[in-house]
């Protein structure tokens, strides 16, 4: 589904990507690993438009989407969530999601339908399913921080995409938050069928929801495969305890 | 048209570039620094220029009297910047843009006014000193000797502000808290002191302007009105906070303006708000890189 | 990634109740349309520059308030469209009619261009640049005299004969003011508001999930152009004349005051702000020649002590109270 080959990135002289190559099949949710700094953010930034590639390709179903901006590949069925929370922080929580869900129907540069009648029961759903339903119509930045993340992965629900990149979803999370979050990957996985991207430091939740994944290194891909595969290979040992050592 | 008309509006357009990038220094350091988008900048240029008449007035418009105004004048300026920034935009720096920009445009409101009861409303004039009167003669064309004195007083500021900026500690803390603040915060410096100084400083050269420019001109109200948006545009097409950037660009607009004076005076005007417009949409981060 | 963008109160929209603001409004009109049986005609001309006026502020409030951008200079639209009828009426000999419709497009299509090259930038740089091409606008119509007349500005502009009497005037400006507003206030509720308002929160992530954030934005400040456009009409309709000095940049700084003053994240605001500075100046100037004086005053204290404006503040005592009823 996704596919990304000998991608090059550099900032001010920094080669923060140098060569990244990345698979991902339809429905399997793939991992992202890598130390600090090796690049796992630019990466992501960079497939879903926020960057911009020096040289390389990445394609997406089949299409070259390089460099293409964000909103062109949103609607081509690929959708995000991010690091650091990024939501719409004087809409309300319903609003928040429904936003996404009136920019996927194209219905964003609509003038004369009064917006709070659109998508109600999509919207709906979404929070229902993201455990979010009791707190729709409170204001956004009053939620938990907990909350605010899972609704950070909500919106990008609202997008329908086919295939979504979750950067870090559990970062700076209580372990009970992450257990939530495992689950809804695997509820999203599973019962959704969606194809799923995601880089993550905690490596007992890669392990477990993962079917395969990805080592960056210093922007360089040094693996790829099935889990076991990763975790007996002998390069990324070294990698993640050169770094620690 | 001739090379020595030519040669003669460019040291023209060169020498009112050395008061656009005076004003516009301090504009680009408060910018830089302080993160407030200062409309009262023209204010204290317009109450430079009028401070500096009144000095002037009190020797008699005499030789010492130009010289002591360009003395008192800016410093008279520094004082009330210092005043404005303890009493008041020390409140607002973590406001959003469009708060500070009007609460400076308050005071620009107030000056008006307040030049208009202290001084009323009839054009002052200030003569040049003797000594910078008349012109001489340059590949044929006569230049001004009042526009040399500019040629060598930009220069001289320009000089200055690179001194303090790369050698002095003051200096050295400014260009750090314009580039990273957060480092100036960990580091313990006491920004508050820098803020205070710095605005100091910029209103010190909008005064410096002012009196620079006030013998060549009527001195009325309303040349704050036009001087700030020129110095905007200046610091913005420069690179926000960039003082090298103002350098350049004033120049750019003070030569692009006198020859749009040569070449098609009628329209004149709207010379700089096309070198503006254009250097914004070619490079829309300003010409240097900006200190944010 | 930072953004710049405007960011003053965490929750725009209050959870006034809409039929208290619905009776509100009823009231207010009914009043305004009965106010010219016992007010003196200067002060029915009054009421119709607040309506002119309100419009031109709700209009820039579209992009400043609910699209976050930091427009400096929506008076350029609004001289666009009084200019556009004053040289119509005045060097063509089409129909009143024509002029009319034609200034907000005018005004719409001078905001394309000028919105084009500004959405491209974000922050205090787009705020500089509708600053530089505004005054470049500005500087043409100063001095393109064959054109507009140069600085002398255009006067005693035609109007038909069911228009010269001010009672007429303040009822034809009422009417307009009134459609533009519902209108407006209709596209503040659409998915394009929302959507606005989305932008204005958080452009990057606007992006990802599908909007084109440049266009949005050009999309609003189109719409804002053609309605100050529409406000330059009016404009014309009170005082039959134009001058260049309706586009200078002092004149885009008093509607923003005036947007300040009412409160950006309320609807309404911009309107009541408008409505308080025009019969203030109108006041003041009866005692005093120091306007400018008193109003830098009142600004200075609106900057440090209610940012959010007056309806904003009230509206936050509303919600409050709301807040406290509701056991929360």
């Amino acid at each position: 589904m996704l596919q990304v080959e000998q991608l090059k990135k550099s900032f001010d002289g920094f080669q923060a990507i140098s060569d990244a190559n990345l698979l991902v099949p339809k429905g399997e949710v793939v991992a992202v690993i890598g130390p600090n700094g090796a690049g796992k953010s630019t990466l992501f930034n960079l497939i879903t438009g926020h960057l911009q590639a020096d040289s390389g390709h990445i394609r997406f179903q089949g299409k070259e989407i390089t460099s293409m901006a964000p909103y062109k590949i949103c609607h081509r069925g690929m959708a995000r969530s991010f690091q650091l929370i990024n939501i719409f922080s004087s809409l309300t929580v319903f609003e928040n999601v429904q936003a996404s869900v009136i920019a996927k129907h194209r219905l964003d540069q609509n003038f004369f339908r009064p917006a709070k009648k659109l998508f109600i029961e999509e919207t709906l759903e979404i929070l229902d399913s993201f455990g979010l339903f009791d707190f729709k119509d409170r204001s956004c930045s009053a939620l938990s921080y907990g909350d605010q993340k899972v609704l950070e992965i909500a919106i990008a629900l609202g997008s329908k995409p086919e295939l979504l990149l979750l950067d870090e979803p559990t970062a700076g999370m209580s372990s009970e938050e992450t257990r939530r979050i495992v689950n809804l990957i695997k509820h999203l996985s599973r019962e959704k069928g969606l194809t799923i991207l995601l880089t993550e430091h905690d490596m007992e939740l890669v392990f477990d929801v993962a079917q395969k994944i990805m080592v960056l290194h210093q922007g360089k891909t040094i693996a790829q495969g099935l889990p076991q595969d990763i975790r007996n290979d002998k390069s990324v040992q070294n990698a993640y305890l050169g770094e620690t050592g | 048209m001739d090379f020595a008309t030519l040669a003669s509006q460019f040291f023209i357009g060169l020498s009112r570039g050395m008061i656009f990038f005076i004003v516009s220094a301090g504009l680009t350091l408060i910018f830089g620094v302080l993160r407030i988008t200062n409309f009262a900048h023209g204010a204290l240029y317009m109450l430079g220029a009028f401070m500096a008449y009144s000095v002037s007035t009190l020797f008699g418009q005499g030789p010492y009297g130009f010289w002591l105004a360009l003395l008192v004048a800016p410093i008279a300026v520094m004082f009330i910047s210092l005043v404005i920034e303890r009493g008041l935009l020390r409140f607002i720096y973590n406001r959003d843009h469009l708060i500070q920009m009007l609460l400076t445009y308050s005071l620009v409101l107030i000056a008006g006014d307040l030049v208009k009861i202290i001084w009323g409303t009839e054009y002052k004039s200030m003569h040049i000193p003797e000594a910078l009167r008349g012109s001489f003669n340059l590949w044929g064309a006569s230049l001004p000797w009042y526009n040399a004195f500019l040629l060598v007083v930009g220069p001289v500021v320009a000089l200055g502000l690179w001194f303090f900026l790369s050698k002095t500690n003051l200096g050295k803390i400014c260009r750090a808290t314009a580039t990273d603040r957060e480092m100036v915060d960990v580091l313990g410096i006491n920004s508050t002191k820098v803020f205070a100084m710095v605005f100091a400083l910029g209103g010190w050269l909008a005064g410096l302007g002012g009196a620079l420019i006030a013998p060549t001109t009527t001195i009325s109200m309303g040349m704050d009105a036009s001087i700030i948006i020129y110095a905007f545009l200046i610091v913005v097409v420069g690179g926000l906070g960039n003082i090298w950037g103002a350098l350049i660009s004033s120049i750019i607009m003070g030569v692009g303006e006198a020859f749009g004076i040569l070449f098609i005076p009628g329209v004149a005007i709207i010379i700089p708000y096309i070198i503006a417009g254009v250097l914004l949409i070619l490079r829309p981060s300003g010409l240097l890189k900006s200190a944010w | 990634m930072s953004t710049n963008n405007l960011k003053l109160i965490e929750n725009p929209k209050g959870k006034f109740n809409t039929y208290l603001g619905l009776g509100i409004a009823a009231v207010g009109i009914i009043v305004l349309l009965l106010a010219p049986g016992f007010l003196t005609q200067y002060y029915v001309y009054l009421l119709a520059t607040v309506f002119t006026t309100a419009l031109l502020a709700t209009s820039l409030n579209l992009v400043l308030g609910y699209g976050g951008l930091l427009h400096l200079h929506h008076g350029v639209f609004f001289g666009v469209g009084a200019y556009t009828v004053a040289i119509v009426t005045t060097k063509t000999s089409w129909p009143f009619a024509v002029a009319v419709l034609l200034a907000p497009l005018v005004a719409a299509l001078i905001a394309l261009v000028i919105g084009w090259f500004c959405v491209r930038l974000r922050g205090l740089y787009f705020g500089m640049l509708t600053l530089a091409l505004g005054q470049l606008v500005w500087a043409i119509v100063y001095r393109w005299n064959a054109l507009t007349n140069g600085d002398n500005g255009i006067h005693a502009i035609p109007v038909p004969e069911f228009l010269t009497s001010i009672n007429s005037v303040y009822y034809a400006t009422l009417l307009i003011l009134v459609i533009s507003l519902i209108i407006l206030y209709i596209i503040t509720k659409s998915p394009f508001g929302l959507m606005l308002l989305a932008t204005r929160d958080n452009p990057v992530r606007s992006e990802s999930v599908g909007v084109n954030v440049k266009r949005h934005r050009l999309t609003a400040f189109v719409i804002a152009g053609f309605f100050a456009g529409i406000a330059g009409v009016l404009f014309v309709l009170v005082e039959r004349s134009v001058a260049p000095s309706l586009l200078f940049w002092s004149e885009s700084a008093e509607v923003l005051i005036m947007c300040l003053m009412g409160g950006l994240t309320v609807f309404m605001g911009p309107m009541l702000g408008a409505g308080i500075l025009v019969l203030l100046s109108m006041v003041v100037g009866l005692y005093t020649e120091y306007w400018l004086l008193v109003l830098g005053l009142l600004l200075l204290l609106l900057v440090l002590f209610l940012p959010q404006g007056i309806l904003g503040y009230l509206m936050e005592i509303y919600n409050k109270s709301q807040d406290k009823r509701g056991g929360n």
